[in-house]
């Protein structure tokens, strides 16, 4: 529900590391999204799509790598975590597969901008 | 290093806390490529960070125990804070914060307590955020109170994104959103401290099993506590109070 949020958050992200770098295009950005939030990738496409118009991320390719949930036990256990079996949203299993025990999230919360692409200054600015 | 302005005008609260971004880039063949820099580039980090930032408000500069409620429209929040101002909570001084997508209903029946209340509208938004708390908590003299309730909007998915920077979230739920409803959410119980099966009392004319939702609250989200309460009747709200005295009494002692 609050992707449009977080995507224009993330086209912001995009243009002004495209500005940063001279660039007055970006050809593609991508965002990474932890396995343990709600934030929905397809939507985030959709909404970074709507947003981008008129910006120089307008005809980026959206590209997505998701991370997933990993998890450390105060037994000493750490590792990447299952999905929960019988849940809607996939979430993680947060119950350690040594002990039982619950384990703290390391990894699995992440949502941003991970890398622009854009045309190399030497070709637009000669 | 050049700052970009962002380029909307109409900018969400969330963009506020835009903090200077590094990059660093590298060729790559007819293209170039920018890496931007995880921690600063992260939307649902940098809400953490304010979270960090009203908590510390709250917890350092002004020592108020804070108790955010989560939980669906009609699952009994407020009623439960209202229990806990009548009775364990009688003798403090409260502030409630009621988070609603629109209306001043629950911020009404708060101040029947004689509390402060700000009532903080979302429009189309979906959660309460850090910074809306931050703004919302300066309309209270902050020092001069003891406890701080904040009733997040009735919705069981966003909130779970974006924590407020309270000691303890409670995540409140009811036989009559049927006793699937935790393996529904489960991202939301994994991310409060406590779980409250609010109205157990019809749960058999509703066709809920009570037991079923404490387990799925233990297999979604070990470790963490489930209460069952009435807050019609005020059952259970003496266990809701001393799991919250035990959060304060640990709070006290993790602040000095």
């Amino acid at each position: 529900m609050h992707e449009l949020t977080v995507a224009r958050r993330l086209v912001d992200r995009a243009v002004a590391t495209a500005r940063d770098h001279d660039a007055d295009r970006i050809d593609a950005l991508t965002v990474r999204i932890g396995a343990a939030t709600h934030v929905v990738p397809d939507q985030i496409a959709f909404c970074i799509e709507t947003i981008a118009e008129g910006t120089p991320a307008e005809d980026a390719t959206v590209r997505f790598e998701r991370v997933p949930a990993r998890g450390e036990c105060a037994c000493g256990w750490a590792g990447e975590l299952d999905t929960l079996a019988d849940t809607v949203a996939g979430a993680p299993d947060r119950r350690c597969p040594e002990c039982g025990g619950g384990v703290t999230l390391t990894a699995g919360t992440e949502c941003g901008l991970t890398r622009i692409e854009t045309p190399d200054p030497r070709d637009t600015h000669p | 290093m050049r700052h970009a302005r962002l380029p909307f005008p109409r900018l969400h609260g969330l963009l506020d806390d835009a903090v200077p971004l590094r990059t660093h880039r590298f060729g790559h063949g007819d293209a170039a490529e920018a890496a931007t820099d995880d921690a600063e580039s992260d939307v649902l980090e940098a809400v953490r960070e304010r979270a960090r930032g009203v908590h510390e408000r709250l917890a350092h500069d002004a020592d108020v125990f804070a108790v955010e409620l989560l939980g669906a429209t009609g699952s009994g929040k407020t009623a439960l804070v209202e229990r806990l101002l009548e009775g364990p909570f009688a003798a403090e001084t409260v502030g409630v914060v009621a988070g609603d997508v629109s209306g001043t209903d629950d911020a009404d029946r708060y101040r029947d307590h004689g509390v402060a209340v700000a009532n903080v509208t979302t429009g189309k938004d979906c959660h309460l955020d850090p910074q809306r708390l931050d703004a919302a908590l300066d309309g209270f003299d902050l020092d001069a109170l003891d406890v701080l309730f904040v009733e997040n909007v009735g919705n069981m998915v966003c909130p779970a994104d974006f924590p407020l920077g309270a000691h303890r979230r409670l995540v409140v739920v009811s036989p009559t959103e049927g006793d699937d409803v935790v393996r529904k959410h489960p991202l939301l119980f994994q991310a409060c401290d406590a779980a409250v099966i609010n109205k157990v009392d019809v749960a058999d004319a509703v066709g809920a099993e009570v037991d079923r939702m404490a387990e799925d609250v233990t297999t979604v989200a070990p470790d963490t506590p489930t209460l069952r309460t009435n807050a019609r009747t005020g059952r259970g709200i003496e266990d809701l109070a001393a799991l919250l005295d035990a959060a304060r009494t640990d709070a006290a002692r993790h602040h000095g």
